[in-house]
């Protein structure tokens, strides 16, 4: 059965005070009107300039002044709705719940039968699309590898595989430029059917910015069309301190901050209202390998400051958790940093969140790495809600009941409530009938995985929908070529 | 006196002062010194400290990038001046960038600083650069190593486009090509007619040496 469990925090973590967010606000501002972001794009500056933003030609660059800025970001919705292809799959994003996807966009695969570490293809992601289809810790699809055996079309081919095998929303973070966006929209149009695609967006789109202070002309068209069509559009700054941002989070976070909001401002002016969202991914280097470093304090303080940045734009916040630096699933150092990431984007309020089931910093997918993300996102999703106060709760009654001494085993009251304590899962399996259990916990994830895989059955795309895709495929590889 | 200015020279380069290098380098010239030399006692010496420095975990990235950049600032003033034949001994050179559609920076620019570390000279052409800018480049530099960086799957193609660009312009018996970036494999640089694939920084520096046929 496909279901979703969203997480709804109970609690307000903040890592910047009023003052502080103000502070990394006007940094924002300054740079945007000083510096600017530039746009390697004729038909963005073209539309800037339309609007009266300060546009230099030559240099492709765009400085917009504050009151331009908060005027556009004022027509951006707080909230808006995702769509799946069945219904009890819509996410309404800005309304207070969190919602986690998959990590993407992998390049290695671990197979799934001999173990060997090879490139990514088609098939990977279609398994995981519906092993992410069976999980409810899952309520929204990025593809999570890049089917290489697909070449420049892959991205399409990456939805096709989603749209086959999984009825939750689907997010794309590789459709890149006008050509290929377009036929995204396509197959997004064949998903809502008869439905207009700006109701019932059946395809979101994550787009990154080129930090310092770039856009992606590829990127940036992309996230154009998608804007025409009413998909809604999120844009994610990835700041490296020391190589692409200044070896501060404070600045890391005002160039990524700068970035995203400028892109967002040019979706607002080519349709106003268009769903955006915003994500800040801070990240560090190792000092002398330049190695991309996801597991440091400082990129977790960022990650919560991101969300209340996002926020502070009127926006939802896209969280970047789990994708740890590390190859090995079920290790000290994944149990350590999975807590850091994914509870703090939690706890902060994140609207959207990204990350389940991929290692060495979100480039391997390991198969079992989705099972042990799951558990520890259940673990998180309780750790949210925090606890309940209420006479239900707290069961006076029954205190009273039961008096001092004896025990509560034979209560009725335990009875309907003990199934509420949620109990992971992986460290305390069940018993079952013959004791197959060895201990081993990579093992016990595995076996889960491989019975998802074997028995889950998501709703089939209807043949009607197939085949329309298909067409679209084929069309696409005779106007684009692979 | 002499002795003295070459080791101030070191000593800017150890240090990463590229603007006191340059002034140095323009005393130097001043006091009739011999500008090769200037570079055979000063700033090689002081680049290969610093290199001694990285490889020991004392030194960061950035001072060995800055490091690298006051050896540059001395050069410009040092070069020019230099007589007859005389001219700096470099390693190779390298013309390095990323390819056509690809804005990822960080990785190519770090292998083109650790083979500036290794006495290479290297022109970095930077990134989304298509395979006519790499040949312009090759062309314009006379170069010994061509060196395309790719980290999409979508881009990692193009290096394929540069090798048949490279054969188009009758320079691929000259010149060398290696490749690299996340998705790049040794299969894959095999399969286009690479010379060579490197996992990271330091292999692509072996990899370097062995290409051209010198001792690391
Ligand atoms: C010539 O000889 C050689 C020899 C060795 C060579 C070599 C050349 N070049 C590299 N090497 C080797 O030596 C280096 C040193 O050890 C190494 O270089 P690396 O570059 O690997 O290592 C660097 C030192 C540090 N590593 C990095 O800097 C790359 C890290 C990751 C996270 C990454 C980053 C930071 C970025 N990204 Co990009 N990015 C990812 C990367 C995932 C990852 N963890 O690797 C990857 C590559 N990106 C990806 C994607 C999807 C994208 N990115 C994009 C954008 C960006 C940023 C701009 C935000 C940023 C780059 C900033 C910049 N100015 O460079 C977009 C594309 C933009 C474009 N047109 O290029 C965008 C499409 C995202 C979007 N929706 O917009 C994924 C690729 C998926 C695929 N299908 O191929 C990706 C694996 C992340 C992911 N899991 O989604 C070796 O590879």
């Amino acid at each position: 059965m496909t279901r979703i469990e969203p997480l709804q925090a109970n609690f307000d973590l903040k890592v910047l005070n009023k003052k502080q967010l103000k502070q990394v606000r006007e940094a924002t501002l300054y740079v945007l009107e000083n510096v600017g972001v530039r746009f390697p794009s004729d038909r963005a500056l073209d539309i800037f300039q339309e609007h009266g933003a300060m546009v230099d030609k030559d240099s492709q660059i765009v400085r917009l002044p504050a009151e331009f800025v908060l005027t556009a970001m004022g027509k951006a919705p707080r909230s808006f709705t995702l769509f799946g292809r069945a219904p009890d799959t819509e996410l309404l994003v800005g309304g207070g719940h969190s919602y986690f996807a998959t990590d993407g966009c992998g390049v290695e695969t671990i197979d799934f039968e001999t173990g060997d570490r090879r490139l990514s293809c088609k098939d990977d992601v279609a398994k995981m699309a519906l092993v992410a289809d069976y999980l409810s810790s899952i309520a929204f699809f990025w593809p999570m590898v890049s089917a290489q055996d697909y070449g420049r079309l892959a991205p399409l081919h990456e939805l096709d595989a989603a749209y086959n095998n999984l009825v939750k929303h689907v997010q794309t973070e590789t459709v890149m430029g006008e050509d290929l966006a377009r036929y995204a929209v396509e197959i997004a149009q064949v998903i809502a059917g008869d439905d207009d695609l700006r109701e019932k967006p059946a395809l979101s789109s994550l787009i990154c910015t080129i930090a310092p202070l770039c856009q992606d002309k590829e990127g940036i068209e992309a996230a154009m069309v998608f804007a025409e069509a009413g998909i809604p559009v999120g844009f994610m700054g990835m700041p490296t301190m020391g190589s692409t941002a200044p070896a501060v989070p404070g600045g890391a976070l005002t160039i990524g901050n700068a970035e995203a909001v400028s892109a967002m401002v040019l979706m607002q002016l080519i349709a106003p209202g268009t769903p955006v969202f915003q994500s800040l991914l801070v990240s560090g280097m190792d000092p002398q390998s330049a190695e991309y470093l996801v597991t440091l304090p400082e990129k977790y303080l960022c990650n919560v400051a991101a969300v209340q940045m996002a926020h502070d734009w009127g926006v939802p916040a896209l969280g970047g958790t789990f994708g740890l630096n590390h190859a090995e699933p079920a290790t000290w150092q994944l149990g350590r940093d999975s807590v850091y990431t994914a509870l703090m984007c939690a706890l902060a309020g994140t609207d959207i969140t990204i990350g389940l089931g991929m290692l060495d910093a979100s480039t391997l997918l390991v198969p079992e790495q989705i099972i042990f993300d799951d558990e520890i996102y259940h673990n998180h999703r309780i750790l949210a809600r925090g606890l309940d106060t209420e006479m239900e709760g707290i069961a006076v009654d029954i205190i009273e009941n039961v008096g001092p001494g004896g025990h509560f085993l034979s209560h009725k009251h335990t009875r309907s409530h003990l199934r509420d304590i949620w109990i992971p899962e992986l460290t305390h399996p069940r018993m079952e009938p013959e004791d197959n259990q060895n201990g081993d916990i990579r093992k016990r994830a595995r076996d889960k995985f491989n019975q998802i895989l074997a028995e889950h059955e998501p709703t089939p795309l209807e043949e009607a929908a197939r085949h329309e895709i298909d067409t679209i495929l084929r069309n696409a590889e005779a106007d684009l070529g692979r | 006196m002499s002795e003295e200015m070459y080791a101030k020279l070191t000593q800017a380069v150890i240090e990463g002062e590229p603007e006191d290098a340059e002034l140095l380098a323009k005393q130097a010239l001043e006091q009739g010194l011999d500008p090769l030399t200037c570079v055979n006692e000063g700033l090689t010496k002081g680049i290969q400290k610093v290199g001694e420095l990285f490889a020991s975990g004392e030194y960061f990235l950035p001072e060995l990038i800055i490091g690298a950049e006051a050896m540059k600032k001395a050069l410009a003033v040092l070069e020019p001046a230099m007589v007859g034949d005389q001219s700096r001994e470099v390693v190779g050179k390298v013309v390095i960038g990323t390819v056509e559609g690809d804005m990822h920076e960080i990785g190519k620019t770090l292998v083109g600083t650790m083979l500036i570390a290794n006495g290479f000279q290297v022109y970095d052409i930077g990134v989304d650069k298509s395979a006519a800018e790499f040949v312009a480049a090759v062309n314009e530099n006379d170069a010994d190593i061509v060196g395309a960086s790719a980290l999409l799957t979508t881009t990692m193609l193009q290096q394929k486009k540069l090798i048949e660009a490279l054969e188009e312009a009758n320079l691929r018996g000259k010149v060398k090509v290696m490749v690299g970036g996340a998705p790049v494999t040794n299969s894959f640089a095999t399969e286009v007619g690479a010379d060579g694939y490197a996992e990271d920084a330091i292999s692509a520096v072996d990899l370097a040496f062995r290409l051209i046929d010198a001792p690391a």
